[in-house]
């Protein structure tokens, strides 16, 4: 793990009319390693990924790429990913690549697509529509690569196998930026972790350092910082601890 | 990788889609089936060029958007809802290459759904008409080949600015349903709507002297008037066009490029 900053988050602010869906949040995403997002649902996780990638407008604040020069800085895998009708996984894949100049097969590979490659995306099942999600991220080797929820509603193998590849987009340099509710598998593959509620930063670091702060798994760990955070919003001011 | 690059990687998986689609191919065979039955009802191929395009032009004026409605609605709505737009926004294609991939592959499906009938429409004149069909025209009053022509190279520039109101309307839906919704109303405005609003402006302001620039602003109303001045009345010696014909050529591109362009800006604020 190099440490280098390939993004900077500051004073990130994204409202929907009255609703504030992300709050002043800033954050740096470092390469060689894993960020996790977590928090429960409505916490402004996928607010806040499409606000780093750019799909995305924040209300105020700003996000700036520090990484290295590349054609696509950022690879992105939507939660749930959906094809173009009619055409063969590898046609799809091979879509994707002629737009960066990339080879098809080789990102097939990557993922052990390789053998259905001339399936029709319509006949994929969920986690292999995810895996060729993947495969597309990857296109064109950006640097910084984001998954929203890859491993959501996954049997226990596939979800071991896409949060295995995620390991090893990370240990080819790339910073891999994912929200997920899988905390057992988050916690075996995230280096540091980002903690949101109601689209607040409550929390960040690496997972050892959170669980120390509970003593317990991540789950654990995870809503006693959400029930500390709770308990310090619905205390009155300078009854705080 | 160049923009000429990332175009054609569009146009090329549009042009797929396309000839993956069995609907298209019932399009086609229902356009020509509609073109050749309204003519041979007219009896208009027996008679030659002009009259095959008085049988079937007002059918025209009415298939040709509704053929670009159903080719276009759903092309960028569709990728917008499935969430490929957000994806492709990741990578370093410009909304142009996109936009323009997208329309230049649905605009020639379209075309080959319409002007192919066409063609096959203008062919069986030639071989069924009179021997004075086959005649060149060099002065008004003479029925030609070259009418015919003139008609489809109209129908052509009409059906491509049908195609980028359809695309525009596309990019502003967001969501399938709507694109129906807005496709539906889109396709009334244009072939009837238009009409209405510039007879219902009689009252208003338009007289019967700025009638004919008034149409001409309409595209349905542009097209019908260049069809009159170019094609139908080259045929009828005295008569002259109902709409300035340098007004209704730049309505039709008018309309074409800024709903071209729209398309492009709602497409990228999707």
């Amino acid at each position: 793990m190099t440490g280098e900053t390939y993004l900077t988050a500051n004073e990130i602010t994204k409202t929907y009319g009255d609703v504030t869906a992300v709050s002043e949040v800033s954050l740096d995403v470092p390469s060689d390693a894993v960020t996790g997002f977590i928090g429960p649902n409505g916490s402004g996780k996928t607010t806040l990924l499409r606000i780093l990638l750019g799909v995305e407008r924040p209300t105020s604040g700003t996000v700036s790429y520090s990484g290295p020069d590349a054609e696509r800085q950022l690879g992105y895998l939507p939660q749930r990913p959906t094809f173009r009708p009619g055409f063969s996984v590898r046609e799809t894949a091979a879509f994707y690549a002629d737009l960066v100049d990339d080879d098809p097969d080789r990102l097939l590979e990557r993922v052990g697509l390789e053998e259905v490659a001339s399936r029709p995306v319509s006949g994929l099942s969920g986690g292999m529509t995810r895996l060729l999600g993947i495969a597309q991220a990857l296109a064109g080797d950006p640097p910084i690569v984001m998954l929203d929820e890859p491993a959501s509603g996954l049997d226990p193998a596939m979800s071991r196998l896409i949060f295995d590849i995620i390991e090893s987009i990370a240990d080819a340099g790339r910073a891999v930026v994912l929200c997920s509710h899988e905390l057992p598998l988050v916690e075996e593959t995230a280096d540091r972790l980002v903690v949101l509620e109601s689209g607040r930063l409550v929390r960040t670091g690496s997972v050892e350092s959170l669980r120390e702060q509970t003593g317990g798994p991540l789950h654990e760990t995870f809503t006693a910082l959400l029930e500390q955070d709770r308990a310090t919003i619905a205390a009155p001011e300078g009854e705080q601890a | 990788m160049t923009e000429g690059n990332w175009f054609w990687t569009v146009f090329v998986r549009e042009v797929r889609s396309a000839v993956r689609t069995r609907t298209y191919l019932a399009l086609g065979l229902v356009t020509g089936t509609v073109l050749f039955g309204l003519a041979y009802a007219g009896g208009g191929p027996a008679g030659g060029y002009v009259p095959t395009v008085v049988d079937t032009l007002v059918a025209v004026e009415v298939l040709v958007p509704t053929l670009a409605f159903a080719v276009g609605y759903r092309a960028i709505a569709d990728p917008a809802t499935r969430g490929e737009l957000d994806i492709l926004d990741t990578y370093p294609l410009s909304t142009w290459s996109y936009v323009g991939g997208v329309y230049a592959g649905r605009a020639l499906l379209l075309l080959t759904i319409v002007v192919v009938p066409l063609l096959a429409l203008g062919i069986n004149v030639a071989t069924t008409a009179g021997p004075e069909t086959t005649v060149f025209a060099s002065h008004r009053g003479v029925d030609s080949p070259f009418l015919f022509i003139r008609f489809i190279a109209l129908t052509v520039l009409y059906a491509l600015s049908s195609l980028t109101i359809a695309f525009l309307l596309s990019a502003l839906a967001g969501s399938r349903g709507r694109a129906l919704v807005l496709a539906l109303a889109g396709l009334l405005v244009l072939t009837v709507g238009s009409d209405l609003a510039v007879f219902a402006a009689l009252d208003t302001g338009v007289t019967t002297g700025t009638l004919g620039g008034a149409l001409a602003m309409t595209p349905a109303g542009a097209y019908r008037g260049l069809v009159f001045d170019q094609v139908l009345y080259v045929a009828v010696p005295g008569r002259s066009a109902f709409v300035p014909t340098w007004v209704a050529a730049l309505s039709l591109l008018f309309w074409w490029g800024l709903t071209f362009v729209g398309a492009m800006l709602a497409t990228d604020a999707a």
